[in-house]
């Protein structure tokens, strides 16, 4: 018994090392090649970076990792060097991002609209109204208790979206929450979109997301409001400062930056949608900047998002110069 | 809710036999994580409780109510330490492991390591006190009728893998927080489902994926059971 | 008779407790030895110290003459082994749990399945192999607890109440197997016991051992003489009947037992008495019983026990006695519950105690 046992034991610990190790290697835990992305939940949920996905790893032997967590989220897991490059929507925190030293090279690739969605019936009457004056109407309409509204609550773009427009219309979206037919729902858009629609109330939705989920008819509600300066929604790509975190792939970060900013890339952001919705969901928005094509538009989103004049001020760029060019 | 739940079922049996590609991915890749979770618990696991059930030491109480505790950790709790733990900016953010399916493995690893003592030290201290003074009275030194009490807990022990096998591949907090739910790369059963959940307009697929899942817990506690009752 | 083992001055105290108390006692090699005493005076604790698995406190326990210490325990457990009070068995089958000793010293896997088999025949479990050990009925576990112990061919064989609890059948099998152990291959054996009857017929001496002290080392019968006080609470003496003796000429004693009955008994004692007669010294007749025997009752048969190859029977002839007699004769007089019998018993067959 003695002679056997020790052998025995050892024999089983040893198969039971093998396998685990054997199983991380195949699993792969290799990080080589690989760019981390963190990214909003409306560009995730709508399907648009599994098609980027797809059509940039044909052409760079990179593997792209999407994280999806919203915008607040990935700007603190590129805070950490968790993230090689973020994907965003909210101008604010972006600059916050620059001016931290831990976002470089800053560029705009897509816009759309934001829109005002609620139910059938519309009872605060905001259909087709401006955007401020619609959601004094519902502020009003609220307290009377006739409407309700859901908010992100989650520090997405989108929720940063809707604080600065609470706040242009004259509220303090803080006291706000606090008030009974405010609902703050902490979910991703499609959750949020689910939930105001069982609740029959208003929110604020990214078009992509809306279109989704309208269109497979699992929401009633209506889109009331479009495409007003006031619901712009820019979408920027940042790369992390690889001087703050020297382990991040900066190389990769940039490479796909370019590619986004490219017009293989820019088509792919175009396209999505079109067959499926009927109509784009993602605007691109480099040759719009560069060649002005829409004026209107453009000087839209030069007011909304940019910073000193530029997408990019000269102290948050490394290199690739002929990004900004 | 019926309607959707027997349409899921019908998508999920779809999905099993066409032998969608992404379902026998992530599948897999659930199983292989959990499994090697499991065998890594057990592995350091079993030596500890044997530890603590077999010989009395001062402090014994306070290390067993410590790993009794820690039965209860709410997964996403853990996963967030683990996330500071492991990422970049983290005490063991060199290693490069976040993200990857073997943090998952250590992180699972982590969460069901007090199941795994707890539950082998219960058994062992289940055995008949004299088996241990049999065996030595049948000639055994210390450690053969350490080993000998250890036999007598098989039972208990299989049971142990199997809870801890169940609370690691049912679990979502740790493998979203430290896994990403990456497609292709560290996607399993339980963060599909949630952030599907999420994306997907109707729950059909959702719940498919949650079958699948039900039908892999099931099929291994089913075998398990079987060894048990063989073992008796 | 050499010693196999010698106690000198053995105390074990658990917390507060003493459970042996400076214990000296010899274990005479080849020999059974009877360990008597109430619950609770430190028997199992002594036959454990004996077999190895707990320390004495204080005092020193030589084992063929090299005393015992810490070192080789280990060799001590390959020489001696105890079978428990409460059976306790492997979680596996009958072959495993005898073979567990065997494989322990390394034994092949031929040999031990020799040995395994040879040792069912002795416990009459022939065939029982592969069956579940805990499965088997009360008698045919401890049947296999005893083989388990037999088949590693120990020096010293300790055993904690074998027989307890367990139905006659079984009673006599392991008796039987143990009477052969220490006749053929010379083990010495220590049995703890509560059964007077078992502690006379198999063990040549007996120790008395009362919280944790020996009172008294001798022959069985020498125990038998003490104060029945004592022996009430222990030994489960059958026949036991208390009155006022007198003196007869012609030097016998007739003793008032209770409700007008009267014995007569060999010996000259005056005063309040306490007698025991063996079962065994109690003749049976379905016919008027016309002999020497000085003490002759009629009575009706009240409870049967069947021992295997002897009975029991309990007969209220006034008072309640307990006769032994063959099996044999048992059919050949066809007797039954409330069948008349005559009993009679020698004076000299009455022992005071």
């Amino acid at each position: 018994m003695r002679k056997t046992l020790i052998p025995w034991a050892t024999l089983l610990v040893a198969v039971a090392v093998v396998s685990v190790a054997a199983t991380s290697y195949y699993l792969g835990s290799t990080t080589k090649g690989r760019l981390i992305v963190s990214t909003t939940t409306s560009l995730y949920d709508t399907g648009l970076l599994d098609t980027i996905e797809i059509d940039f790893e044909t052409r760079y032997p990179i593997d792209l990792n999407f994280i999806s967590v919203g915008t607040g989220i990935a700007i603190q897991h590129a805070q950490r060097g968790d993230a090689d490059v973020i994907l965003v929507h909210s101008p604010t925190d972006e600059l916050k991002f620059l001016t931290d030293g831990t976002g470089v090279n800053r560029k705009i690739i897509a816009y759309n609209f934001f829109t005002l969605v609620g139910p059938e019936t519309d009872p605060a009457q905001i259909r087709n109204t401006p955007t401020l004056e619609a959601l004094a109407r519902i502020v009003e309409a609220g307290r009377n208790g006739t409407v309700k509204w859901v908010s992100r609550g989650d520090n997405s773009g989108t929720h940063s979206k809707e604080k600065s427009l609470w706040t242009a219309a004259g509220f303090d979206p803080k006291n706000l929450t606090k008030e009974s037919w405010y609902i703050n729902v902490g979910s991703g858009m499609a959750e949020t979109l689910k939930k105001a629609d069982y609740f029959s109330a208003y929110t604020l939705a990214d078009t992509g997301t809306y279109l989704k989920y309208s269109k497979e008819g699992a929401i009633t509600l209506r889109s009331l409001i479009e495409q007003e300066m006031d619901l712009l929604n820019v979408y920027s790509a940042i790369a992390v400062n690889q001087t703050l975190h020297p382990s991040v792939n900066f190389q990769g970060a940039m490479t796909f930056v370019k590619y986004l900013t490219s017009d293989e890339g820019q088509q792919v952001i175009e396209q999505f949608g079109k067959e499926e919705f009927g109509q784009t969901l993602f605007y691109s928005a480099v040759r719009l900047l560069k060649g002005n094509t829409n004026p209107t538009i453009a000087q839209w989103i030069r007011e909304y998002a940019y910073f000193d004049d530029t997408e990019c001020p000269t102290q948050y760029r490394k290199g690739y110069a002929e990004l900004y060019g | 809710m019926a309607a959707e739940i027997v349409e899921g079922l019908l998508k999920a049996l779809q999905l099993i036999f066409s032998g969608d590609p992404t379902v026998v991915e992530v599948t897999a890749r659930s199983v292989l994580i959990s499994g090697s979770a499991t065998t890594l618990s057990v592995l350091w696991g079993l030596p500890i409780a044997a530890a603590i059930s077999l010989r009395k030491f001062p402090g014994r109480f306070v290390v067993k109510g410590i790993f009794n505790s820690l039965l209860g950790v709410p997964t996403v709790a853990l996963g967030l330490l683990l996330y500071l733990v492991f990422s970049k900016s983290g005490a063991l953010g060199f290693m490069r492991l976040l993200y990857t399916p073997s943090v998952m493995i250590i992180g699972q690893a982590a969460l069901i390591t007090p199941i795994v003592v707890s539950f082998i030290a219960n058994a062992i201290e289940s055995v008949d006190p004299e088996i241990k003074d049999l065996a030595k009275t049948l000639g055994a030194s210390e450690i053969e009728a350490s080993v000998a009490v250890m036999k007598e807990s098989l039972n208990g022990i299989a049971l142990a893998i199997a809870a801890s096998f169940n609370r690691a591949i049912a679990e979502l907090g740790v493998a979203l927080m430290i896994g990403g739910n990456i497609a292709g790369v560290t996607s399993v059963l339980t963060t599909v489902i949630a952030l599907e959940t999420n994306r997907e307009p109707t729950p059909e697929l959702p719940i498919a994926w949650t079958i699948i899942l039900l039908i892999i817990v099931f099929a291994v506690n089913i075998t398990i059971n079987f060894i048990r009752r063989r073992k008796t | 008779m050499k010693p196999l083992v010698i106690l000198q001055s053995v105390s074990k105290t658990y917390r507060d407790i003493t459970a042996l108390d400076k214990v000296n006692l010899e274990i005479l090699e080849g020999e059974v030895l009877s360990l008597l005493g109430p619950n609770g005076s430190g028997k199992t604790t002594l036959l454990k110290i004996m077999a190895g698995i707990e320390k004495p406190t204080s005092g020193e326990m030589r084992f063929k003459d090299a005393s015992v210490n810490e070192i080789n325990t280990a060799q001590l457990r390959l020489k001696t082994t105890m079978v428990f009070q409460k059976t306790t068995l492997f979680s596996a089958n009958v072959y495993q749990n005898i073979a567990y000793g065997l494989k322990i010293r390394g034994l092949s896997k031929m040999e031990t399945r020799g040995k395994v088999k040879e040792v069912l025949t002795k416990v009459r479990l022939e065939g029982y192999e592969k069956r579940q050990a805990k499965k088997l009925s009360g008698g045919e576990q401890q049947r296999v607890a005893l083989a388990r112990a037999l088949v590693l061919e120990p020096e010293l064989l300790l055993l904690d109440e074998p027989t307890a609890n367990i139905d006659p059948k079984n009673v006599s099998i392991i008796e039987d197997a143990l009477a052969w152990v220490n006749k053929q291959e010379r083990t010495t054996l220590v049995i703890a016991t509560h059964n007077m009857f078992q502690a006379e017929t198999l063990a040549n001496r007996a120790a008395l051992l009362l919280e944790g002290r020996i009172a008294k080392v001798g022959t069985p019968q020498d125990i038998l003489s003490l104060p029945p006080k004592l022996l009430a609470n222990y030994a489960r003496l059958e026949n036991i009947f208390s009155g006022i003796s007198r003196v007869n000429e012609g030097g016998t004693s007739t003793i008032d037992v209770g409700q007008g009955q009267r014995i007569e008994a060999a010996f000259q004692k005056d005063g309040n008495i306490s007698v025991h007669i063996r079962p065994e010294d109690i003749i049976l007749s379905i016919q008027p019983i016309v002999s020497s025997a000085r003490n002759t009752f009629v009575g009706r048969i009240t409870e049967i026990f069947d021992l295997g190859s002897s009975v029991k029977l309990k007969i209220n002839a006034g008072k309640d006695f307990t006769a032994q007699i063959t099996k044999r004769s048992f059919n050949e007089m066809g007797l039954n519950l409330n069948s008349k019998v005559f009993i009679a018993f020698k004076a000299s067959a009455i022992q005071t105690i």
